[in-house]
């Protein structure tokens, strides 16, 4: 990715803490909303869920889009966004 | 023809590792897509790690494997006419043949079609499925339950026959003597 969001940039900057999923670059109100009713409420549970895919971009793109119909960009954002979080603070 | 949601989370682990897919431990927030995966896999035809030489037979759907204790395997000739029956869904399983002694298939062909027990399959090889599955035991899984083959039974007797008639014409026509003994 060449350029990175607002949103990815201050995704990546801290630790996400409590941070609501909503707050992941790519992810905005309508895909935030159908993760909260999968059960995916904080940023830190889809992390969960992108390590538990041991990291795999392909997998986690393909969970994403069956489970809130993300395309091809939002896939690419949030992954790319949980990737970099989690080689600055895993 | 059993789901994949029946499956348990090591099985599909399995199948996910034959089918080469990588993946990550199968949980309740991943099976979903291990399945669909999967599914997709099986879908395509792509074959898991069994023998590329399936000319008839295509997997519909990747299973249960099999049990099979190999004791050494006899090279036949072509032309014999005992069909010795191996598992009744030889079509779309990916497993192991094992090869044991034709008396025992002789007799017990013509009753038992469809046993889970290892059977030798005797047919020549131009057109039988090898499937190459290392492990010779496995767990004692399933049982091979009667599904539908591809091509029923009696159609790849006939078939068989046909070939072996055929060749033997050739063989005839090729000698010039009278006498064909000690040919075939």
């Amino acid at each position: 990715m060449s350029s990175t969001s607002q949103k990815h940039k201050d995704f990546v900057a801290e630790p996400m803490g409590e941070k609501p999923v909503m707050a992941l670059a790519g992810i905005g109100d309508v895909l935030g909303k159908r993760l909260e009713e999968k059960g995916f409420d904080k940023a830190y549970v889809v992390l969960g869920q992108f390590l538990v895919l041991k990291k795999d971009e392909e997998l986690f793109r393909d969970w994403l889009k069956d489970t809130c119909g993300a395309n091809s960009k939002q896939q690419g954002d949030c992954y790319g966004c949980l990737k970099e979080w989690c080689d600055a603070f895993l | 023809m059993s789901l994949l949601s029946n499956k348990s989370a090591k099985e599909i682990s399995d199948l996910l590792d034959e089918y080469g897919i990588k993946h990550g431990p199968v949980v309740d927030s991943t099976r979903n897509l291990y399945e669909k995966k999967l599914k997709e896999a099986m879908a395509k035809g792509k074959r898991p790690t069994s023998s590329p030489d399936k000319t008839f037979y295509r997997e519909e759907e990747e299973e249960v494997t099999y049990v099979y204790t190999t004791p050494s395997r006899s090279d036949f000739a072509g032309e014999r006419t005992t069909y010795m029956r191996s598992r009744p869904d030889w079509t779309e399983r990916e497993q192991e043949r094992s090869y044991s002694d034709y008396s025992r298939s002789k007799s017990e062909y013509s009753g038992k079609d469809m046993v889970d027990e290892p059977r030798m399959y005797d047919t020549p090889s131009t057109y039988r499925n090898s499937y190459v599955k290392s492990p010779p035991v496995k767990s004692d899984q399933k049982v091979p339950k009667t599904s539908s083959r591809l091509i029923p039974l009696w159609v790849q007797f006939v078939f068989f026959l046909a070939v072996a008639i055929f060749l033997y014409i050739i063989f005839s026509n090729m000698e010039t003597n009278e006498s064909l003994k000690g040919i075939v």
